[in-house]
């Protein structure tokens, strides 16, 4: 009766499996079916093979790498400029409380604002430049990591520090080391959903203009119609997304190495 | 089952050198008229009230009391972690305004740092203290090979029995070399047969260290075992009610707990803690 049950289990498993490795393609092959069926109107839902070809028209085109390294360029500045900062700050702010009672006041009055509502103003300060675009990216990242290494510095176990404190650690070493990597596995929380954040601040910097990068590719394949380009776009950023959040996640596994 | 605590420490026992008994006793603890304050939400609590003691070099003495009696603040005092309300604290005739390195300190919890091998955990007070990184890890080593880690060198605490980074934790404390060791109850959290051999590991750790001990417990056997003096205190306020010479022979073991000097000795202990104790449970009764 075990025997029969545990097969049974088994079969369960390899169902599920196959299950899983063929969720992507029928999806994609219904989608395709319908869009040709002329059930929905194919211009506004164009069938995958459609997105296809926009998809390596835009590589052939030679635009596709233009606009990748756009706005990589955009995300990952504006990743590295906010998360230091955000850090730095952080520790800062979590460790003096004069500092806290400088800045966390203000920190919070402006950290719940959608960094998307900045769209306006940033245009007005700079126009259409790249600084705009980076300045909207960092804006969301800092306060994310700001705030995870805030708490995470005010969490440090204070037993450490004694400890540290018994046996002579000086000042700069107590704040680069014992405070830094006890906070760590806060400030590596905080980083993970920045990487998501920069994302979605990039969507909202390139839509409000931009001379290349993917999203202001999907907005121009919008204009001109073209709805296969905006659906590849579309593909490519949570590709890009996907890849970023999970490289992420891999590094952070081996940033807290003592865990 | 293989007890990894077990490995006998290639040490000789030695007897404690005994408290300078020349014409100038100097020593090197000083506790004078101490008095320790902390602000609560409703008003303060006296944690330490006028307490007044001396401890000489090469001495152990263990502070005992009830919980909260303030005998744990009173060793914070000592390694300068706080201040005085009133009253001095000195260590080799200098005032203790805040941590200083020849004066170590065991917690109760080892609190290694999580992100360092055990070398590398022993190495920080001397790299700390400016010295090299290679004379730090020799120090390192030495002590390691000491408390028996030799083959835990390079593992991280995390993967350490609370026993193991307890020795980890106090070969810390003596890699800076200090003058004055002071344990707050550091064998407290562990279990009753872990905490006997880390007894016997210190009786025999103390033959090869010249520091001077305070240990703080509220285990009477641990004091009376491990202690030349053992100070009674009394429930909050914190103060001291008995000072007590434990006149047994060293090298001690396990063997006293049946010696009938040591049972008068822990009957007077018991009966003090008793009373004290109940009057504290009282006063908590009152103020809820």
């Amino acid at each position: 009766m075990s025997v029969g049950r545990r097969s049974r289990a088994n079969a369960a498993g390899r169902l599920s499996v196959l299950v899983g490795v063929l969720s992507v393609p029928t999806f994609v092959g219904v989608w395709e079916l319908i869009a040709r069926s002329r059930i929905v109107n194919a211009v506004l839902f164009p069938p995958p093979s459609t997105v296809a070809v926009a998809v390596l028209d835009w590589i052939h085109s030679g635009q596709f790498f233009g606009d990748l390294s756009a706005s990589l360029f955009r995300v990952t500045a504006g990743f590295l400029i906010g998360a230091t900062g955000g850090i730095v700050l952080g520790v800062l702010t979590g460790e003096f409380r004069l500092v806290s009672s400088l800045l966390s006041p203000l920190f919070h009055i402006l950290r719940p604002i959608p960094p998307i509502a900045f769209v306006p103003i940033v245009i007005l300060w700079f126009g259409l430049s790249e600084a705009g675009k980076l300045f909207l990216v960092v804006w969301g990242v800092f306060f994310t990591v700001w705030l995870a290494t805030h708490i995470g510095v005010q969490k440090v176990d204070r037993g450490l520090i004694r400890a540290a404190l018994m046996l002579g650690t000086p000042r700069r070493q107590m704040l680069s080391e014992i405070v830094l990597l006890g906070a760590l596995p806060y400030i590596v929380v905080g980083l993970r959903t920045a990487v998501s954040i920069s994302f979605y601040t990039l969507v909202a910097a390139e839509l409000a203009g931009a001379f290349a990068g993917i999203v202001y590719r999907i907005e121009i394949a919008q204009q001109n119609m073209q709805t296969g380009q905006v659906m590849g776009g579309l593909a490519a950023l949570g590709l890009l997304s996907f890849v970023a959040d999970r490289s992420f996640a891999a590094i952070a596994e081996r940033a807290v190495w003592w865990r | 089952m293989h007890n990894p605590l077990r490995p006998a420490l290639p040490l000789r026992l030695v007897d404690a050198p005994p408290a300078p008994s020349s014409t100038t006793p100097q020593a090197i603890i000083r506790v004078e008229d101490l008095s320790i304050v902390f602000d609560v939400p409703r008003g303060q609590v006296i944690a330490v009230d006028r307490v007044s003691l001396a401890v000489m070099p090469g001495e152990f003495v263990s502070l005992v009391g009830p919980s909260g009696c303030g005998k744990s603040t009173l060793l914070n005092a000592m390694a300068g972690l706080e201040q005085p309300f009133e009253g001095l604290v000195t260590v080799a005739g200098e005032s203790m305004l805040g941590p200083r390195p020849d004066v170590g300190m065991v917690f109760q919890q080892p609190h290694l740092f999580p992100w360092k091998s055990v070398r590398r955990n022993i190495a920080h007070g001397p790299r700390a203290l400016g010295k090299s990184k290679a004379e730090a890890l020799r120090i390192a080593d030495d002590l390691i090979e000491m408390i028996g880690l030799t083959k835990f060198a390079n593992a991280y605490p995390h993967t350490l029995s609370g026993g193991m980074q307890q020795r980890v934790a106090i070969a810390r404390a003596l890699a800076n070399q200090p003058r004055v060791l002071l344990m707050d109850e550091p064998f407290g959290a562990l279990d009753a047969q872990t905490r006997a051999v880390m007894q016997d590991n210190l009786l025999e750790l103390r033959g090869r260290i010249n520091a001077t001990i305070v240990f703080v417990t509220h285990d009477i056997d641990e004091a009376i075992l491990l202690s030349d003096r053992v100070l009674i205190m009394s429930a909050g306020p914190g103060r001291i009610l008995r000072d007590l010479s434990v006149g047994l022979p060293r090298p001690r073991s396990s063997a006293i707990l049946t010696d009938p000097a040591y049972l008068a000795l822990k009957r007077d202990c018991l009966d003090l803690i008793r009373s004290e104790g109940r009057k504290a449970f009282e006063q908590m009764e009152t103020v809820a």
